[in-house]
């Protein structure tokens, strides 16, 4: 194996409202950060969104522990009620944790929409573990924990 | 989730290169010692020093046969890699369902079934 680990899933959701509606609340900020925002102990340091093809989003945060998290993506294709694929990369304490490709497609279903989230990621399990042993701590692990809710919040 | 530790150990394990190479070896079926110094031309004690540290982080296994020592992959040795992506799913998860709940609170307006 290499220091890279790939993996792919995907989520399927109901949504209870038809596919353009449920659309904005991707493509417009305020409505995005009504369900992306879950972590009210961070300090948010810089809150960008471009929702355009070639367009950034960045994320930023100072966590309760003192150390910066962030999420950059580039939004990469946008078919408007219909699909979103964007790329993005988490950082964690000024080092990339995973570097994925997320596909959003929503599709008219009873009821409301059928939300298709899929995402490839390359997980790089070798960088972070250079940074623990230079971290030379045990807290490398709640690091890594809280990338992951970073991730959340930036979702993405 | 996995406890600190043995994440720890994991990661501390695949950190080098000669090691990632003997994984990578050992991914393909078990080897000797011999056999997993050889591409990267060491020398058996620092193969071993290695393997050690493969062992120690619950990568691989080793057997001893005669006087040959072989080496495998340990199954589930990758699992708290895999238990961290299963995190990011389930926070993912936990996200869409604050999704679904903002559309249930402030829904399309233009639609014609609401009360």
């Amino acid at each position: 194996m290499s220091d890279v680990v790939h993996t792919t899933f995907v989520i399927e959701r109901k949504l209870p409202s038809g596919p353009a509606h449920a659309f904005r609340f991707w493509s417009e900020k305020v409505l995005k950060r009504r369900w992306t925002d879950c972590h009210p102990d961070w300090t948010v340091l810089e809150d960008r969104f471009e929702f355009t093809p070639g367009g950034e989003e960045t994320l930023r945060w100072r966590t309760g522990e003192g150390f910066e998290q962030s999420f950059t993506a580039r939004y990469l294709d946008i078919a408007p009620g219909r699909r979103i694929i964007y790329a993005f990369e988490m950082s964690s304490a000024g080092s990339r944790v995973s570097v994925s490709l997320a596909t959003v497609e929503f599709h008219p279903a009873k009821g409301g929409t059928r939300m298709l989230y899929t995402e490839q990621m390359a997980f790089l399990a070798g960088e972070e573990a250079m940074r623990m042993r230079v971290a030379g701590t045990g807290d490398g692990f709640e690091r890594l924990a809280d990338a992951l809710a970073a991730d959340v919040t930036g979702l993405h | 989730m996995p406890q600190p530790q043995p994440l720890d150990r994991l990661f501390l394990a695949l950190a080098d290169p000669a090691r990632r190479g003997m994984v990578e070896q050992l991914s393909r079926g078990p080897a000797s010692v011999k056999e997993l110094a050889r591409p990267a031309n060491m020398r058996l004690p620092s193969a071993l020093k290695h393997l050690r540290v493969l062992e120690d982080g619950g990568v691989v296994v080793s057997r001893k046969v005669g006087r040959t020592r072989t080496y495998a992959m340990r199954p589930e040795a990758l699992a708290p890699i895999r238990d961290w992506m299963r995190v990011h799913e389930a926070a993912l998860n936990a996200a869409f369902d604050r999704l679904a709940q903002a559309l249930a609170d402030m829904p399309d307006e233009s639609a014609e079934s609401e009360p």
